[in-house]
């Protein structure tokens, strides 16, 4: 697919979509709304937030209350959205809310409004493990573009490529995408907008015919079998607890349910049925609020900073690859990034593989 | 799509105080048509619901009685949600969803009994405080749950007596051949019995052999409670603790009752202390 041929698409898909995907701002690159196909940047870079919040708003309400009665928010708005640009790292995490939520009524309502193409550049991805030659098949998409020439320009921020190669062209022309269509839905997308030139890639779920990554498996024993304290006495002696690592993790995604009175009605004006009005509201949450694991009279679980990291790693590090067979960490690197002490997941990995 | 977050209307229609702060709750499904005799609410011993009441939120409670098509709560005031439930009356309504967790382990229980083999066949419960109330709905149908054969003991320790949970009741329990033992925390002029935590009744009393141990009471009981059970000789895997932990969803998502690999809503509130014995924070 040449960048005319990409214009096209991308318009067609704007007919009936609202069209998010990674832009350049102020250098870095962020997810909005794209308007003009200018705007769009496919160069494979990973943006500063993930795209958890389509998948996993901030807040979303669950029901409005009369009384004890919970009905579905009636302005519950369900806006068809592309998703235009999702990197491989980012797709992985959204095998895992998939799985997570699989029996989410809401999560599943917002999914099947999303279109989600991905997007690959060769030389922008290998920060950490090389991306696998199989990988497609195990990644969750509607539609793929590839680009596997050269990369078009320079690194992302922050962010090394120093044991990256560029790999060499396949398939396609120098700068063109190679495209591939990964479910039903991208295959009447693509053939809508005129285009038939992609591959169909059947979706082998999840997990690979291997199995989880070796690695991964050791560092899931080690927490388990060979806790060694040093580590978590050593992370909670820097780590201030802000929880922006949380925050901008694509696979963090606990939350809470709060109720939310409604405001603004007078006794005049109110409903007769009950004056008892409100919406139930989940929202993201993080292990390291303060209340996260309080019981009334105070008790807390998670009450020292250790035990907060700890609690952190064995989310991504155990219960999910125990429950999914998958590993809760995507190897982005933006909690890394983020952290005012420099914690770096990659370093405490190793700590805890060599532990 | 079934949802998991979708509360069903209950009204109360009975409250009975316990003590100063605590109060039994009786409710019965709104809609006749939904049955807790049936399918639609089946719950077992050691298992809990989440109640809610819109706009003071939701939270867990282990149900501690089922009598036909009613249920019962027992349930101490001591923040938002329990607050505004104790100052409602008979006939008002409240949401429940669940039964979440697994309950405590009684199936092969009862067929031990049944197989009339001497194994470990009776039980031994130590609870504290609250810890009472998720044992009440298996000591109330010990017949039904346990086999006629089987024997009961509990231990079970109260900061005052006055603090004592469905304490009309235990004539009852004894008469039906459950050995209850009491303790208070500290003395008291109108108390007679033992005084002492609640590891003190292991020494006071003659312990109940061919045992399994439920355990259930406030966090910092459970150490000592499992030090006195391994002294009188109880194998790990007859020893049962159910967890209290904070909840949100009740059905292993939101990660608030996480303890090590497992999720207390889902994989517990009961574990099998040789499961967890090793769980970092879980004991
Ligand atoms: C499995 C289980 C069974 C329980 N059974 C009973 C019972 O039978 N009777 C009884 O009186 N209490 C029981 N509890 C404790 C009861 O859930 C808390 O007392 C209750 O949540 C307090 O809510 P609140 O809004 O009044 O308190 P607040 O302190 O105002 O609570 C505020 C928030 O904290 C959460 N929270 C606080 N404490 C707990 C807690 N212990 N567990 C979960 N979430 C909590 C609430 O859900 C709420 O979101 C049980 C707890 C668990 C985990
Ligand atoms: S690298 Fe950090 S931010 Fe990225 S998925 Fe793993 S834990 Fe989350
Ligand atoms: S970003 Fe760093 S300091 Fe902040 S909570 Fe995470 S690890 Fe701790
Ligand atoms: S209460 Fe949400 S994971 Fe257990």
């Amino acid at each position: 697919m040449n960048n005319a041929q990409l214009r096209k698409f991308f318009d067609k898909i704007k007919e009936d979509r609202v069209v998010f995907g990674p832009a350049i701002q102020d250098g870095k690159t962020i997810i909005k709304k794209i308007d003009d196909f200018r705007d769009l940047k496919l160069d494979g870079r990973l943006p500063i937030f993930s795209f958890k919040r389509f998948f996993l708003p901030e807040k979303e309400s669950l029901f409005e209350y009369v009384g004890v009665n919970l009905s579905k928010p009636s302005e519950r708005k369900t806006q068809k959205i592309a998703l235009f640009g999702v990197n491989a790292r980012d797709l992985k995490s959204i095998l895992i809310y998939d799985q997570v939520f699989e029996k989410d009524p809401w999560y599943q309502e917002r999914r099947e409004n999303i279109l989600v193409i991905g997007q690959m550049s060769a030389t922008s991805e290998g920060k950490w493990e090389k991306i696998e030659e199989d990988l497609f098949e195990h990644l969750s998409f509607d539609i793929f573009l590839a680009r596997f020439a050269p990369a078009l320009d320079g690194l992302s921020p922050g962010e090394s490529t120093r044991d990256s190669e560029p790999k060499r062209a396949r398939i396609s022309g120098d700068n063109d995408l190679t495209v591939f269509s990964g479910s039903v839905l991208g295959r009447e997308v693509l053939e809508n907008s005129g285009y038939n030139d992609f591959i169909h890639i059947q979706f082998s779920g999840p997990v690979k015919e291997k199995g989880i990554d070796k690695r991964m498996l050791r560092i899931k024993e080690k927490l388990e079998k060979q806790h060694d304290q040093a580590i978590w006495d050593r992370l909670g002696a820097r780590c201030i607890e802000c929880g922006k690592c949380s925050i901008v993790c694509p696979t963090c995604f606990c939350f809470r349910i709060d109720d939310q009175a409604e405001l603004g009605r007078g006794r005049a004006e109110r409903d007769d049925r009950s004056d008892n009005q409100g919406t139930r509201n989940r929202c993201w949450d993080s292990c390291f609020y303060q209340e996260f694991s309080e019981l009334s009279g105070g008790h807390k679980f998670l009450n020292t900073t250790a035990k907060k990291i700890h609690f952190w790693y064995f989310h991504k590090f155990v219960r999910i690859p125990e429950e999914f067979d998958m590993v809760g960490c995507v190897g982005c690197g933006r909690c890394a990034e983020v952290c005012p002490v420099g914690i770096d997941i990659k370093e405490v990995l190793k700590e805890i593989e060599e532990s | 799509m079934r949802n998991s977050y979708q509360t069903i209307p209950a009204v109360i229609t009975k409250i009975s105080p316990q003590t100063d702060n605590i109060k039994l709750f009786r409710f019965e499904f709104e809609k006749k048509s939904f049955k807790i005799s049936g399918d639609d609410f089946i719950f077992r011993p050691g298992q809990f619901l989440i109640l809610s009441l819109p706009g003071w939120g939701e939270a867990p409670f282990a149900p501690c009685n089922r009598l036909g098509e009613e249920l019962e709560l027992c349930v101490r005031s001591v923040g938002r949600l329990t607050r505004k439930l104790h100052s409602l009356k008979i006939g008002d309504k409240v949401g429940l969803r669940g039964p979440y967790g697994n309950g405590w382990p009684l199936n092969d229980l009862s067929q031990i009994a049944n197989s009339k083999s001497s194994e470990k066949k009776n039980l031994l419960i130590i609870v504290g405080g609250l810890g009472l109330i998720p044992l009440r709905t298996l000591i109330l149908g010990k017949k039904e749950f346990l086999g006629k054969d089987a024997k009961i003991q509990i231990f079970y320790g109260a900061k005052h007596p006055s603090e004592m949970l469905f304490s009309s009741e235990y004539k009852d329990w004894r008469k039906n051949g459950v050995d209850l033992q009491l303790t208070i925390d500290a003395s008291c002029p109108e108390w007679r019995g033992c005084v002492g935590l609640v590891t003190k009744l292991f020494d006071a009393a003659k312990v109940v052999e061919n045992a399994r141990a439920f355990v259930c009471g406030p966090p910092v009981m459970y150490k000592s409670v499992i030090e006195k059970l391994k002294e009188k000789k109880f194998e790990e895997e007859d020893i049962y603790l159910s967890f209290e932990r904070r909840m949100h969803c009740g059905i292993g998502v939101c990660q608030h009752c996480g303890v090590g690999n497992f999720y207390t809503c889902k994989h517990g509130p009961v574990f099998e202390y040789g499961l967890i014995k090793n769980t970092l924070g879980a004991i």
